[in-house]
């Protein structure tokens, strides 16, 4: 059965089409939800919550991308998670990003409140990159974490931030800076052959 | 570097910008005359690049629901609504004939041209005036309320019952519809000592008008019909839980 006659299905209260939804989608939320959270346990409430959130305002859903539609209720259940942790969604290292010329400073790459521990976490690239994402601030960090992990396109990502599209082009272009200047606080984690690489990655 | 040219560059990098557009052709050629512009182009690029490297985990468990997280209640048998009508009819139907049963003795002896319709009269009224009406016929509850009438005020507002003797029916309309006109009672004491007319009761003697085993056939239906329900919710439970 195909997607559209699932989420038909689903629509129309059967439990068992909509978790064969849950079933196709589940690694995606939940990546997703862990990349802008950091965390295996709140990832995996807030993947739970919008599922449940998903089924119960199936109806709202008119077409479209049914995984940006997912993505946009993940989002809020990350939203959400953070606000029931009572922890700062993240702390903006440049208070003045509006202005682009902030930008080339690399002031707040010195990053002096890593923790002995937090270093020997980061001695992994996953963990140096979730370090970086962490440190942006929750709007760049979901447009990122879906057009560059997940690999959406603009539109889709634009329809579950539900933000102009202009915005997300913005958004994404300042985040990948930011990660940029993040990660070369860790070279020594870096693949040796990223810059050659990266070249034809384009 | 300014903000618009980082974002045209992320949008460049992404293949956003159309062949066909004049700002694209503009920003290939500054890039290849700019080497600043070159490497905050190989910093996104090195950016994303990272980012599309991360491996993608595997949920830790399913995540699919189950019917007790949405709220969602076992499916029914069809046949359920049917049982649900049958077993409340009968109830209706068995406390009515109990009823019936009880109170037929009482009207007998209270007045043998008392039909039924008169003695629906009193329900009609204790929706307003509960406890005067229940217990007007047999003793007069409260003087200063309805001191015990004769029917002379009574017949005002119920002529056609005017040659009865003081019924339910004369009592409770006096109370609700003219309590204000009438003067304390003088005798509150006399009246209490009124011998009030359900003093026969020939209960023994007379026949209820439901025989008893009509009565007995719907409280066994009725039972029947709660035990059958109970039943199919029981087995559509389990089933819904082996799902």
């Amino acid at each position: 059965m195909d997607e559209q006659a699932l989420i038909h299905e689903a629509q129309r209260g059967s439990l068992d089409a909509f978790n064969t939804l849950v079933l196709h989608h589940q690694d995606s939320i939940f990546n997703t939800a862990l990349r802008i959270l950091g965390d295996d346990d709140l990832a995996a409430d807030a993947t739970q919550e919008a599922f449940l959130s998903a089924f119960k305002s199936l109806s709202s859903f008119r077409g479209g991308s049914f995984k940006a539609w997912l993505m946009r209720t993940v989002t809020n259940a990350c939203y959400d998670e953070l606000r029931r942790q009572k922890r700062r969604p993240t702390t903006p290292l440049e208070p003045d990003t509006e202005d682009g010329e902030e930008m080339d400073s690399p002031r707040w790459l010195a990053d002096p409140g890593l923790s002995p521990e937090q270093e020997l976490e980061a001695d992994e690239l996953e963990h140096a990159l979730q370090h970086c994402l962490d440190n942006l601030p929750m709007e760049f960090k979901t447009v990122v974490v879906m057009a560059d992990v997940q690999g959406m396109d603009y539109s889709e990502v634009a329809i579950a931030v539900h933000v102009p599209l202009g915005t997300i082009k913005s958004r994404l272009a300042r985040a990948r800076l930011r990660l940029r200047e993040c990660l070369q606080g860790f070279t020594e984690l870096l693949p040796a052959s990223f810059r050659l690489e990266e070249g034809s990655s384009a | 570097m300014n903000q618009r040219d980082l974002e045209l560059l992320s949008s460049y990098l992404d293949g956003q910008l159309k062949s066909s557009d004049a700002e694209r052709a503009r920003l290939e050629r500054r890039l290849s005359s700019d080497p600043n512009l070159r490497a905050v182009l190989d910093d996104l690029r090195a950016a994303r690049g990272l980012l599309r490297q991360l491996p993608m985990r595997k949920a830790p468990r399913n995540f699919t629901l189950t019917p007790k997280m949405v709220g969602k209640n076992p499916p029914l048998p069809r046949t359920y609504p049917a049982f649900r009508f049958v077993t409340a009819l009968a109830t209706l139907l068995f406390f009515f004939t109990m009823g019936i049963n009880f109170l037929a003795p009482q009207m007998a002896s209270q007045a043998p041209a008392f039909g039924m319709g008169g003695g629906g009269a009193p329900d009609v009224y204790s929706a307003q005036e509960a406890p005067a009406v229940t217990e007007a016929p047999a003793e007069e509850p409260s003087a200063a309320l309805a001191p015990m009438p004769t029917p002379t005020p009574a017949a005002e507002s119920a002529p056609v019952l005017t040659a009865l003797p003081p019924s339910a029916e004369d009592t409770a309309r006096s109370a609700v519809e003219t309590p204000a006109e009438k003067n304390a009672a003088p005798e509150e004491g006399l009246q209490l000592d009124q011998p009030p007319l359900p003093d026969a009761q020939p209960l023994a003697e007379v026949q209820p008008p439901v025989a008893p085993v009509w009565v007995v056939l719907l409280a066994g239906i009725a039972l029947l019909g709660a035990l059958v329900m109970l039943l199919m919710r029981r087995l559509a439970a389990e089933r819904w839980r082996r799902k």
